[in-house]
């Protein structure tokens, strides 16, 4: 009877055919606006992967890595004589103004890494040598650099080619690779004193401490002792990614306009689907009673009527998933908008397909348990 | 309800059966107090004008409506004794169904419309469609099981319907107006065949209609009006066919 039941839904192609375009609608906005929302969070906290640090020690009133309550030089020492840390580093984190060959502007995130360890340096270098960031006025740009700064050029920006930042010369060394971040500016890594060259001054500078736990030492275990020790605020990597996804869900209206489209998404699917599945239904009503007539229980209708909704659900949601994965790999290649497909979203999507399926399968099998089978013998 | 109107030959025992519809000023006494018998090995028509309660009590027979009063056995088993699933697991072995609009689901092949009884009744699909084809055989539609009942003329769809009426081996076989659809000459053959299927032993086959030109095929007639029993003529497809009615 099951594979009856696959057949009527199958032969009635306008049906079947809205149906799976509703249900593919509803779990490609639900699962593709997710998986931008996600890869807008996980811009927010782009600093923290690309410059990678086991803990991170801010000002007690910053909450999130892009935010920047500037230290005193000093700190850096107090937290090195804390128990438990292993070593201890400045870095300067601030956005200035670079001037293109053209004469136009445009915004770098400038990074000053530890003149002598170079810690929180990008994970990957493309082209040139890390270590020459200890010449004068050297700077190592990634590949968004390459493609911002380059307006105005005869050929893009490469190692031995200078740009001004903040009416300083910059000589390019270097090319990484970074994520984007959430402000979507370039990165320009140079020297902790190289970066406080390029920066207007101010009275403190320092912008965060990265450090790392000794021996026997967890990150959260440091964190919590530098805390107590030192009064500043210490975050894990961990803490520190959850703060800032936290601190953007509460202070920005992003979570808010995804969970409108989204909360569409499933509107629509559960309006068409329902609605689509219901008169499907309605229109085999008569055929519905001859088969209770001949002795179909209820039971077996409603399993009948179960299968042939969830059916349509679940080819609705491998179409719209396939979907939302094809954008994904187009716009990761570009890298714009932001994606993510963390493997909880499709589960969710999931979840809530096969709720709009059990939602039009309960309308269907409500009117199917009233059918008094006798509807066949009217005329 | 004891099994002795079985043992005396009643397939079908009806006994002072009320019907009513709607409550108020809007209420519809469908049946008022029907009694009726069918036998097996007959067919039996029911006819009667429209609205007099033919196919209430065809629906109440069939056990597909629930009767306010009176008591209604099927070869033995009392309908009202019998809870709602019994009573659908019932149907679905003893009862075949045909009706005027045939009721074919359309994307199905008519084999698999014909296997729906057994599949319903638990078979397997092989030997349901093996059983369906060798009714599509005896009904004269051998090698149309695989074409879809739309491309079927409307005798050859009823014959289609008359196979999943009878693939389950029904004892009770119930005709809604099983002819009006047709023309004169295929419902003449179709009623043929229904005539067939009652002759079978232990079986029994009540049409209800109002269609004249095939009154002559009943055994008995019952007549009906105002949601009564207003006379049974006995043999009544012999005196027709002397030409008396």
């Amino acid at each position: 009877m099951y594979r009856l039941a696959l057949k009527m839904l199958f032969a009635d192609r306008a049906k079947y055919v809205m149906l799976i375009s509703g249900l593919t609608f509803a779990s490609l906005l639900m699962c593709q606006q997710s998986a931008v929302f996600c890869g807008i969070m996980l811009w927010t906290s782009g600093n923290l992967r690309n410059m990678r640090a086991p803990i991170w020690v801010v000002d007690p009133k910053v909450q999130q890595v892009n935010e920047v309550k500037p230290l005193r030089d000093t700190d850096v020492s107090r937290v090195r004589t804390v128990t438990g840390v292993d070593w201890a580093v400045p870095l300067f984190w601030s956005i200035q103004q670079s001037k293109l060959a053209d004469g136009t502007f445009k915004a770098v995130q400038i990074v000053g890494l530890d003149n002598t360890t170079l810690i929180g340096r990008p994970a990957e270098i493309m082209a040139g040598r890390l270590e020459d960031l200890r010449l004068p006025n050297t700077v190592i740009i990634d590949d968004l650099a390459v493609e911002r700064l380059s307006f105005g050029r005869a050929k893009p920006l490469g190692i031995g080619d200078t740009f001004e930042i903040n009416d300083k010369e910059a000589r390019v060394v270097g090319i990484c690779k970074t994520e984007k971040s959430f402000f979507g500016y370039p990165y320009v890594f140079t020297t902790y004193d190289q970066a406080l060259q390029f920066a207007p001054k101010m009275r403190k500078m320092l912008s965060f401490i990265l450090a790392s736990p000794a021996n026997g030492w967890t990150a959260t275990q440091t964190a919590r002792e530098i805390e107590k020790e030192t009064g500043l605020k210490a975050f894990t990597e961990e803490e520190y990614f959850w703060s800032t996804m936290w601190w953007y869900v509460r202070n920005t209206g992003i979570p808010v306009s995804f969970a409108t489209t989204i909360l569409l998404g499933f509107i629509v699917g559960i309006a068409i689907c329902g609605q689509t599945f219901y008169s499907f239904v309605l229109e085999n009503l008569r055929h519905i009673g001859a088969l209770k007539a001949m002795g179909a229980g209820d039971w077996l209708l409603t399993r009948m009527v179960v299968l042939q909704a969830f059916t349509v659900g679940l080819i609705g949601y491998g179409i719209g998933v396939g979907l939302s994965v094809l954008f994904g790999l187009a716009v990761l290649k570009k890298g714009m908008p932001p994606f993510a497909l963390p493997y909880q979203i499709p589960f969710y999507t999931l979840l809530l397909i096969l709720f709009i399926c059990a939602f039009a399968a309960v309308l269907g099998v409500r009117k199917i348990r009233k059918l008094e089978p006798a509807i066949v013998f009217r005329g | 309800m004891d099994n002795n109107h079985h043992k005396n030959g009643f397939a079908v025992h009806v006994q002072n059966v009320t019907k009513t519809f709607g409550t108020g000023e809007a209420v519809t006494h469908a049946l008022k107090g029907v009694d009726f018998d069918a036998r097996e090995g007959e067919l039996l028509m029911i006819v009667g004008p429209s609205g007099c309660g033919k196919t209430t009590l065809l629906s109440v027979i069939a056990g597909t409506l629930e009767f306010d009063s009176g008591e209604v056995a099927v070869f033995g088993s009392a309908l009202r004794e019998l809870g709602k699933r019994q009573t659908t697991r019932f149907r679905g072995k003893n009862i075949g169904f045909i009706f005027q609009q045939f009721n074919l689901i359309p994307s199905l092949s008519c084999i698999e419309n014909v296997s729906v009884p057994l599949l319903i009744n638990g078979a397997n699909r092989s030997e349901a469609e093996q059983r369906a084809a060798e009714l599509l055989t005896e009904v004269g539609l051998d090698g149309r099981g695989d074409e879809r009942p739309t491309n079927l003329s409307g005798g050859q769809q009823q014959r289609v319907a008359i196979a999943r009426a009878l693939v389950h081996n029904p004892r009770l076989v119930i005709c809604d107006e099983p002819t009006s659809a047709l023309d004169k000459e295929t419902g003449s053959k179709i009623m043929e065949l229904l005539r067939a299927v009652a002759r079978a032993p232990g079986r029994c086959v009540i049409v209800v209609t109002h269609d004249p030109r095939i009154f002559h095929f009943a055994d008995r007639m019952t007549e009906m009006e105002d949601g009564k029993v207003q006379r049974v003529h006995e043999s009544y497809g012999t005196l027709s066919m002397g030409g008396e009615h």
